[in-house]
Order: C-alpha cells, then structure tokens, then sequence
C-alpha cells in the first residue's frame, strides 16, 4: 500500500515541480491570476482537511483499543469535513467556470484547475475508502489487534491532507 | 512487498485506480471537447473539404506520409504542405507521379481529375490551418 | 496439458507463427525501398506493402493473444472450454478474413478495396493501422464477441482466479475499444483524438492486462512460486500501467491540434509509463530466482525474461526517450517513433506470445519440453531476432537522431528527401539487422520440426 502511497505523492511531486517550472518562466502572469483566486476558501479548506485528518487519528487510536463504535463515529466526522471541503471548492470551481476561465486560459489556470480538479477526484475516492472503512467498523468488522484497513484508509487520507497542504500554499499564496 | 499487503487489497487499487484514471481521462476529454471549436479550424469543413479527407482515406496517404507527425515515415509531412509548396505545385506534383527516377523512392499515380485535386488541396489547406502548437518545428515538416 | 479443449489454441499459434513469417518479409521489402525506392514499383507501393506489414502484425498477435486465452483459460477455470467448436469456427472465420483482406491489399487497388467493400456507406478505412475494410473490421467484432462470450462462460462456471479474471478484462478491453475504429468524423482533430482510443488504449493500456496474465501464467508453470505471490505483481504491476499510461495517452495530444495542457498531462503521467514495465522485468528475474522446481523447458524461461528486459528497454526506455512534450516536439514523427515502435512491439507483444506458445506447444504435442537439440535451436533463434532487433533498433535512432538535426533543427533545415538520403547507411545496416531477424525466425520456425528424445522433468 505504501507503494501506491508513495506513487501518488511522485505523481504530485511531478506536477508541483512543472508548476514551479512554468512559474519562474512566466511569473508576472502567474502572480497576476494568482491574486484572482479566493484566498478566504483556500484557508477554510485547508484547516477543513487538517481538522479531517487529526479526526482520522482520533479514529485510528479509538479502534486500537477495540471501540468500533466511537472509531466509525470519528470517521463520519472527518468524512463530513470532506464533504464540506468538496462543496466550498465546488463553489469556487463553478466561480472560476461561469467567469469564462477554463484550463485554457492560460498556464496558471491550467495548473489551478488541472491540479486542483485532480485532487478534487483524490478526495472524492478518498472519501470512498473512509466511508467503506466507517460502514466495516461500524458493523464491528475491526478489532484492536485486527485493523489493517483502518490504517491503510488513514493512511490514504492523509497523503491526500499532505497534498492540499502543500498545494495550498504553492498555488494560492507563494507570491 | 509486505505479508500485510494482501492480494485482495493489489486488485482493489488495480480496479479502483482503473475506474479513478478513465473518469479522469473522461473528463478531461469532455474539457477537450469543448476547447476544440477554437483550435481545429472547424469552420472551414467544407463539402469540398470532407470530400478530400475521403479521398486522403482511400488512396491510403497515411501509408507513406505523416499528418502531424502520424502516419509512415516514409515520404514527406503534409500538415504543413500547402504553406511549403502551395496549392498548384501540389496538383502538379501528384499529377506527374510516378516520376520513375531509377532508384529513388515512387509515389503513384491516383489519376484524381480536376474536381477531385482542388478537394485534396483544400483538405490540405484545412489541415495547415489547424493549432498545432506551433509544430512542425520549420516549414520542412 | 489437462483439459482436451485447450487443445483449440494450437491451430491459432500455427496461424500466428505464420503470418509473423509474412510480417517479417513485408518489413524486408520495405527496408529495402527505403534505400532502392523504385524496388517493387508499381506491384507493392509502399504504402501497401506498410499496410501488409502492420495489418499482418496486429492481426497474427490476435491471434495469439486469443489462442493463449483458449489455452488458459479452461487451466486456471478447471473446467473445459464452453464450447470448443465455436472456437475452431471462429478460428477459420478469422484466417478466411485476415487472409482474404491482405490478398485484397496486394491485388486490388486500395480505393475500388474501399468502394466494394462499402466504406462509402460508413467510411472507416485509410486511417493507420485500421485500414482493413468495413466487412473485417465486422468480422474482428463478431470473432472477438463469440470468443468473449465462449471464455466468459467457462470463466463463469469455473474458478476464479488473479489470472483469469485480468485475461478477461482485457480482452473485453480490446473488444470495447475497437469499437473506437466506428468513429471517422470529417474533423480531423477528432478523428485522431478517438484514434487513439483504439491504438493507445490497446498498447499501453489493455493489452499489458493480457501482455501481464500471460507471463504470470507461464512464470506460475514454470517457476512454481506460490500463485499469491505472483498474483499480487501481477495486481500491481497491471494497475500501475493503467494508473500512468490512461492519462498518458497525452502524449499524443501534443501536436494534433488538441489543447495545451496535454503537453502537461501527457508529459507527467507517461513519464511514469516505464515503471510498469520495470517492474515487469523485476518480476520475471525475481520469480525465475525464487524457483522451486527446474522446469524442463529453458526455452519457454529465456522466453520470458527476455521479454521483461526487452519490453522494459522497448516501451519503457525508448519511450521516455520522446515522450517529454519538450522533446516530442523535434522527435515526433521521425525515425525516433518508428525506433521505439519496434522494439516496444517485440519486446512486449511479439516475445510475449513467443514464451506462451514456447510454453505451450510441446505439452499440446505430448510432451513436457522439446528435446533439448530443438531447445537449443530455439535459443539461438531468440538471440538472434532479439539483437537483431536491438540493433534495427540503434540505426533507426541513429537515423532519426540525424534526420532531426538536418530538417529539424539546422539552421539551414533540409528537406525531408535530402535528410533522407543523407542517412541512407543506417538504413542499410537496418535491412541488413533485418535479415538476421529473418534468419533467427526461420530457425524458430525449424526448431518446431527436430525431432529426438523429449526432455523429461528433472
């Protein structure tokens, strides 16, 4: 699992690297769109998926000392961070989309959009994976000695925390 | 790789991975979709040229040539050739093959008559007129 | 070999080995036009001679894509085979088309090919590699649904395993997106954009789900490591290659008229395309060295390392070379493409069918592995196609390589003729690479034929 892990944060590593690559080639127009992006709704997003992730945690050590129960209620918690993280940046993608700016207008929003939509989809399966891992906890599929995918799940969400974390920053604010 | 990644737990990410990446390839083909009336000359598919693009089909051009760098590397790139050699050297040229210079490589003839070479000039006219991201790198192809 | 129906595979592996010998003789021809071009001029053009080449290549790899499936399938299912007979109906169906279509490319010309086989009612043919007219194209469906349906049903009833199952996906795979070659808009843009659903989403995409389940299949007989271990590589190994090559399939967007950020896509993830393939490699070494029995076919082993070093060298290596938007940019469309297209055929698809049927043929002919005389000929077949290819390979770069220089990048660009005829040497190094290829194919193909004592298991 770890590999995939570590696969998915090259990938990213790919991408930030291209994104700072194109950036100090282009950097007027770049700090220029920069400052049309809702820095407010990056903010809140952010600290939406770091409060996800510590609620992960908090899971992941509920289920080590064997309470299924209170593991799946910290996970609904986190997932419903999630959910509000996907909203706000709905609202801010559907924003960008009726302003007539699309991944071809230019390099910046190329990135923007390009990289914010595909952690979009990271998040979504992200999501997925905790809901699938809530709904075995609850049933009582997990036990203190027993719950790899407990692990595996958090794991996931939060290379997936990780990425905004550094995306964040990169594209909303390093000016 | 370690006992505590199960099998069951590679094919989840084969499947799970397969599904995330095609909606991804999927969605970016719908954006592609829509970027598409701006970039590929669409407004100049005539009836002429269509009938061109058949005739391109069906002689197999692709067999020697490249369009945009796709097709056999044999003979040289038409994206570009109606920019390099203009409309009546490309009507000349196709009516003077084979040229049967011994030992240089032969192009036949597809004996076109004169509607059917104004069709492929055009077809090759649309085509020059396509955003290819500036590519080919000189007007040689 | 333990069920009689997969005795159905063995038809289907002669008619491949076959139709190779055709491919390699059209490949012959055309390298030598690409030094005398007037050779064969006006019997064989070269485009129709390119069209034979290619449409024999991709036809004679179903056909063994599909008698491995017939071989496997009923194994890993334990059970016989749905029906065997519509598999040998579907067997002759297939020959009759695939024969009937290259004997239309040499003897009619390609438009009254066209016109009498109905591609003005929907035209879908002179498009590269799916040239072949409307009627086959029609047959490659109905032959690939009747054998879908025939594997999914023995599939069905039989046991289920990594092996099978992944075979299954990607022959539905390629079923589904041939469907792709339907679609010609007049918009030429769109018309390659879908193109490529069909040419890339074979190569780099469903078909290493079929490349990985044969070598899993053959490195389980033949290594007798536990079929969890394998079975998870092969998980990993197939889902690495659709996690990076499904949106590299990019790096043919670059320059079609396609928008911008596909130099950015395609860059990126087919970047990662030869990670897949390196683990490929690891794969087979690992497996071959965690042994626990001697099998005594060594061909069928050589068969399938080779195949991991030369896929990962072929796909991998040479296609990062290029794959680079930046890069792409002087490369595309030059030699360089056709140096990769080589190699990353036979080291993925050609040597991979080779260890399935090194693998399969003697059990299907009584025996547990040829004699060790036919074993060694074989050997030596495979070194020969495989440096040969190698080195078809280096010309065709260095070719390429020079051709950039001269009309690419020069100050002074040269024509494409005259760039041509300034790297006419390597072309002939590469037909004369080719003859070896040809010679170690006809040893192959000998080796099939020497008789002696079968080797036995140790």
């Amino acid at each position: 699992m770890w590999f995939f892990i570590l696969a998915e944060l090259l990938v990213f590593g790919i991408f930030f690297l291209a994104y700072a690559f194109a950036r100090t080639h282009n950097v007027e127009l770049f700090n220029a769109s920069q400052l049309e992006l809702d820095r407010a709704s990056g903010v809140i997003n952010t600290v939406l998926l770091i409060s996800s992730s510590y609620f992960v945690v908090l899971a992941v050590s509920r289920i080590r000392r064997g309470h299924s129960r209170s593991c799946a209620s910290w996970l609904i918690t986190a997932m419903t961070c999630g959910a509000a993280f996907l909203v706000l940046k709905l609202s801010e993608f559907s924003g960008k989309i009726e302003a007539g700016i699309n991944m071809s207008t230019n390099t910046f929003y190329m990135f923007y959009l390009g990289l914010g939509f595909f952690h979009f989809m990271h998040v979504v399966l992200g999501m997925i994976i905790l809901g699938a891992v809530t709904l075995k906890a609850w049933r009582g599929g997990y036990s203190a000695a027993d719950h790899a995918g407990v692990e595996t799940g958090a794991a996931y969400w939060h290379m997936v925390d990780l990425v905004w974390i550094v995306l964040f920053p990169l594209i909303y604010i390093l000016n | 790789m370690s006992s505590a990644f199960t099998k069951s737990a590679a094919r989840n990410i084969f499947y799970g991975g397969a599904v995330f990446f095609f909606l991804l390839l999927i969605g970016l083909t719908f954006d592609t979709m829509s970027t598409l009336p701006k970039r590929d000359n669409r407004e100049n598919l005539s009836e002429s040229v269509l009938r061109g693009k058949h005739i391109w089909e069906t002689r197999n051009c692709i067999g020697c040539h490249t369009l945009m760098g796709e097709g056999a590397y044999f003979a040289p790139e038409l994206v570009n050739v109606y920019k390099r050699r203009g409309p009546e050297f490309i009507k000349a040229w196709m009516q003077g093959q084979p040229t049967g210079a011994p030992g240089r490589r032969q192009m036949p003839n597809f004996h076109l008559n004169d509607e059917q070479l104004d069709d492929m000039v055009n077809f090759l006219k649309y085509t020059s007129e396509i955003n290819t991201s500036n590519w080919p790198p000189n007007i040689e192809g | 070999m333990k069920y009689q129906s997969q005795m159905v595979a063995k038809p289907y592996f002669i008619a491949a080995i076959g139709l190779f010998l055709g491919q390699i003789l059209f490949g012959l021809i055309m390298g030598l036009q690409y030094v005398v071009g007037d050779f064969l001029f006006p019997e064989i053009p070269f485009n129709v001679a390119r069209m034979v080449h290619t449409n024999l290549l991709i036809v004679w790899l179903l056909f063994g894509f599909m008698g491995a499936a017939y071989y496997l399938i009923p194994e890993e299912s334990e059970r016989e085979l749905h029906s065997p007979k519509l598999a040998m109906v579907m067997f002759w169906i297939f020959l009759a088309a695939g024969v009937m279509t290259i004997l239309g490319y040499l003897f009619v010309p390609y438009a009254t090919l066209a016109e009498m086989t109905g591609n003005n009612l929907l035209a879908t043919m002179g498009r590269e590699f799916l040239e072949q007219p409307l009627p086959t194209k029609v047959g490659i469906v109905v032959v690939a649904l009747a054998m879908l349906y025939n594997l999914s049903m023995t599939v069905l009833r039989g046991r289920k395993t990594a092996i099978n199952l992944v075979m299954l996906v990607g022959l539905w795979g390629l079923a589904i997106f041939f469907l792709f070659s339907f679609y010609n808009p007049g918009n030429i843009v769109k018309d390659k954009y879908f193109w490529w659903w069909v040419v890339h989403l074979w190569v780099e995409g469903v078909w290493e789900l079929i490349m990985g389940a044969m070598l899993a299949f053959v490195l389980i007989k033949v290594t007798g490591v536990d079929r969890e271990v394998i079975e998870k590589w092969l998980y990993v190994i197939i889902a690495m290659a659709l996690i990076t090559g499904l949106i590299g399939t990019g790096h043919h967007y670059y320059w079609i008229g396609a928008p911008e950020y596909w130099q950015w896509w395609g860059s990126v993830f087919s970047a990662l395309e030869p990670i897949p393939f390196f683990m490929m490699t690891v794969f087979a070494f690992n497996m071959v060295n965690r042994r626990r029995r001697e099998h005594p076919n060594k061909a069928a082993v050589l068969w399938a390392l080779g195949t991991g070093v030369m896929a990962f060298l072929g796909a991998g290596v040479w296609g990062f070379l290029h794959t680079l938007a930046p890069v792409n940019f002087y490369t595309h469309g030059s030699q360089i493409t056709a140096a990769h297209g080589h190699m990353a055929f036979y080291g993925a698809y050609v040597m991979v069918v080779i260890t399935m049927i090194s693998y399969t043929m003697p059990l299907m002919r009584g025996r547990a592995a040829n004699s060790p005389l036919a074993q060694v000929v074989e050997m030596w077949s495979f070194w020969l196609m495989t440096v040969a290819m190698v080195f078809i390979t280096l010309f065709l770069t260095a070719a390429g390589i020079l051709q950039i220089w001269l009309q690419r990048i020069s100050d002074q660009p040269m024509s494409f003729m005259a760039a041509q005829d300034q790297v006419a040497l390597f072309y002939w190094l590469r037909e004369g690479a080719g003859v070896i290829f040809l010679i170690g194919l006809l040893l192959y193909i000998g080796s099939f034929f020497i008789k002696g004592k079968a080797a036995t298991a140790d």
